[in-house]
C-alpha cells in the first residue's frame, strides 16, 4: 500500500529546485485564493453559469424551453458555444469612434466587475483581501464601474449609444446615494465596516429582518445599478436598439456582457452576505465548515439572483421620469428613515429597560 | 484562519494581475479565431441606423429636462458624507447615539421636504411642450 502523501513528497523531491519553487507557489494559499476560489476561476465559471441559468429561467417564465440541444443536460454547453461564436467574429470598429476609448472600455468594465470579488467573504477566512473597511472598498469599486459604461457610450459617437449613455448617467446619479444610505444602515446595525464581522453580527437574526426598509431600498438600487429590468432603460432593446452597447460586437460585446453579469452576481453575493446572514446556516453532517460556509453563501446568492432574473420575466420597463422620481423622491428619504429607525431602536430598548 | 496584512495584499495583487490579464486573453483568442476581411467595406463600419445611411447629426442632445437632478446630486452627495460621518461617530461610542440621531432626523426631514417640493418631471415635460 503506497501512501499518496508520501508518493507526492517523493515526486516533489525529484523535481529540480526551480520547479519545486513553482509548485510551492501554485500550492500556496495566496495563489489558490486568487486563482481558484474565490478568485478568477470561480468568478468566471459562475458568470458563465449565471448567463445560462438566467436564459433558462426566463424561458421557463414565458413557457418556453430555452437552450436545449448543445450539451447533454438542458443545453448547458450553449454558453460555451455562444462565447466561441463571439470570439470568432470579425472585430469591427465603426467609423468616427474614439478608437482608444472604444477598445479599452469593455476591458476596463470587465476588470472592475471582477475586482468586486476581492472584497467578498465566502466564509471565515475565505476572502481575497480581508479588510476592516471591506464594505467601503466594495462600494468604492462598485461606484467606479459606471465610468467605463458612460465613456463607452461617449466613445461610440453615435445616436443610440449617446441616448443610452445619458440615461445611464442620470440613473446612476439618482441611485448611488440611496445605495450608500442602505449600506450605512447595515454599518450602523452591525457596528463595523468589516464584512466578516457584519456576518458574525447576524448570528441571532439576519439583518434583512431588522432592516426591512433598508433591504428593500438596497434591492431596488441594486436592480438600477446593474441595469436589470425594470430599470434597464440605458440598454432598452426595441426602444433605442441596444443603448450604449449598440456599436459593440464580437469580442468587445462578450466582455461587456460578462462584465454586466459579474456585477449582478457580485451584488447578489453582497446582499446574501450583509442581509441574509452570509455563511450562517444549519451545519451539514459530515461536511467540514470550510466547505459548508461557501455553500451557504452561494446558495443564498443564487436565491437573490433568481429573484432578480424572475423580475425580468414579470415586470415591464419603467420610463426614465418614473425611474428618476422613484430614486430622488422616495428612496433617499426612505434610506434616511431606515437609518433613524436603526439608531433609535437600541435607545428605545434602554428606555424600556429603565 | 487569520492572514497577515502582507499576505492579504499579495493575494489582492495576484488577483488584480489575473483580472487585468483576462481581457487581453479574450482579445488574443479573438485574433486567432476571427476571420480577416479580404477587402474593407464601408457598410460594415457605418454607425448603426437600421441599415439606412446614417444621418450626419450624430450627437443627440442631452435631455436638458432632467438637468436639475444632476444639480441636486451635488447637495445630496454632501448630505451623504455627513450621514456617513454621523454613523461612524455613532458606532464609535454609545453615548454619541442621541446627538447623531438628532442630526439624522434633521437630514431626513429636510429630504422629505425637498422631495415634496420637487415637481414631478412629467409636469415639467408637459409645461415645456406648451
Amino acid at each position: 500500500m503506497i501512501d499518496p502523501v508520501q508518493l507526492f513528497a517523493q515526486i516533489f523531491n525529484l523535481l529540480p529546485p526551480p520547479l519545486q519553487e513553482i509548485v510551492r507557489f501554485l500550492y500556496s494559499e495566496p495563489f489558490i485564493k486568487a486563482a481558484i476560489f474565490p478568485g478568477a476561476l470561480f468568478s468566471t465559471v459562475l458568470g458563465i453559469f449565471a448567463v445560462w441559468f438566467e436564459r433558462k429561467l426566463f424561458a421557463r417564465v414565458s413557457l418556453r424551453v430555452g437552450p436545449l440541444h448543445v450539451g447533454k443536460v438542458s443545453g448547458i454547453l450553449q454558453l460555451i458555444a455562444d462565447a466561441v461564436k463571439f470570439l470568432s467574429k470579425e472585430r469591427i470598429i465603426p467609423e468616427g469612434v474614439n478608437k482608444p476609448l472604444f477598445v479599452l472600455m469593455p476591458a476596463l468594465a470587465l476588470v472592475l466587475s471582477l475586482l468586486l470579488y476581492a472584497f467578498l467573504p465566502f466564509g471565515a477566512g475565505w476572502i481575497i483581501f480581508p479588510s476592516d473597511i471591506g464594505l467601503l472598498l466594495f462600494f468604492l469599486v462598485a461606484a467606479l464601474t459606471p465610468v467605463p459604461i458612460v465613456l463607452a457610450g461617449y466613445a461610440s459617437r453615435s445616436k443610440y449609444p449617446f441616448i443610452g449613455m445619458s440615461r445611464m448617467a442620470l440613473q446612476l446619479f439618482a441611485y448611488e446615494i440611496p445605495l450608500f444610505l442602505a449600506l450605512l444602515g447595515v454599518v450602523l446595525a452591525a457596528g463595523t465596516l468589516n464584512l466578516e464581522k457584519i456576518v458574525e453580527a447576524q448570528v441571532a437574526v439576519p439583518l434583512a429582518v431588522t432592516q426591512v426598509i433598508g433591504f428593500i431600498v438596497f434591492m431596488v438600487t441594486m436592480l438600477a445599478e446593474t441595469e436589470r429590468l425594470p430599470f434597464d432603460i440605458p440598454t432598452a432593446e426595441g426602444e433605442i436598439v441596444f443603448g450604449w452597447q449598440t456599436e459593440y460586437s464580437g469580442v468587445y460585446f462578450l466582455m461587456i456582457q460578462l462584465a454586466m453579469f459579474e456585477k449582478v452576481l457580485a451584488f447578489s453575493f453582497l446582499a446574501a452576505i450583509i442581509y441574509l446572514g452570509g455563511w450562517i446556516g444549519p451545519p451539514i453532517p459530515g461536511v467540514p465548515e470550510t466547505i459548508s460556509a461557501p455553500f451557504w453563501v452561494i446558495l443564498k446568492a443564487i436565491g437573490i439572483f433568481t429573484l432578480v432574473a424572475l423580475l425580468r420575466g414579470v415586470y415591464p420597463r419603467l420610463t426614465i421620469e418614473k425611474v428618476l422620481d422613484l430614486g430622488w423622491k422616495y428612496l433617499i428619504p426612505l434610506g434616511l428613515i431606515n437609518l433613524i429607525i436603526t439608531a433609535a431602536l437600541p435607545l428605545l430598548g434602554d428606555v424600556i429597560r429603565l | 484562519m487569520t492572514t497577515s496584512p502582507e499576505t492579504a495584499l499579495w493575494t489582492l495583487t495576484l488577483y488584480a494581475l489575473l483580472t487585468i490579464v483576462a481581457p487581453p486573453v479574450f482579445y488574443l483568442v479573438s485574433v486567432l479565431l476571427a476571420p480577416k476581411p479580404r477587402r474593407r467595406s464601408r457598410v460594415k463600419t457605418m454607425p448603426f441606423e437600421s441599415g439606412q445611411a446614417p444621418i450626419p447629426a450624430r450627437a443627440a442632445p442631452f435631455p436638458i429636462e432632467y438637468f436639475p437632478y444632476v444639480i441636486i446630486y451635488v447637495a445630496y452627495a454632501v448630505i451623504t458624507v455627513i450621514a456617513f460621518i454621523v454613523v461612524l461617530d455613532m458606532i464609535s461610542a454609545s453615548q454619541n447615539i442621541l446627538r447623531g440621531l438628532i442630526i439624522l432626523v434633521v437630514l431626513a426631514l429636510a429630504s422629505v421636504y425637498a422631495s415634496s417640493l420637487l415637481p414631478a418631471i412629467k409636469q415639467r415635460l408637459e409645461r415645456g411642450r406648451a
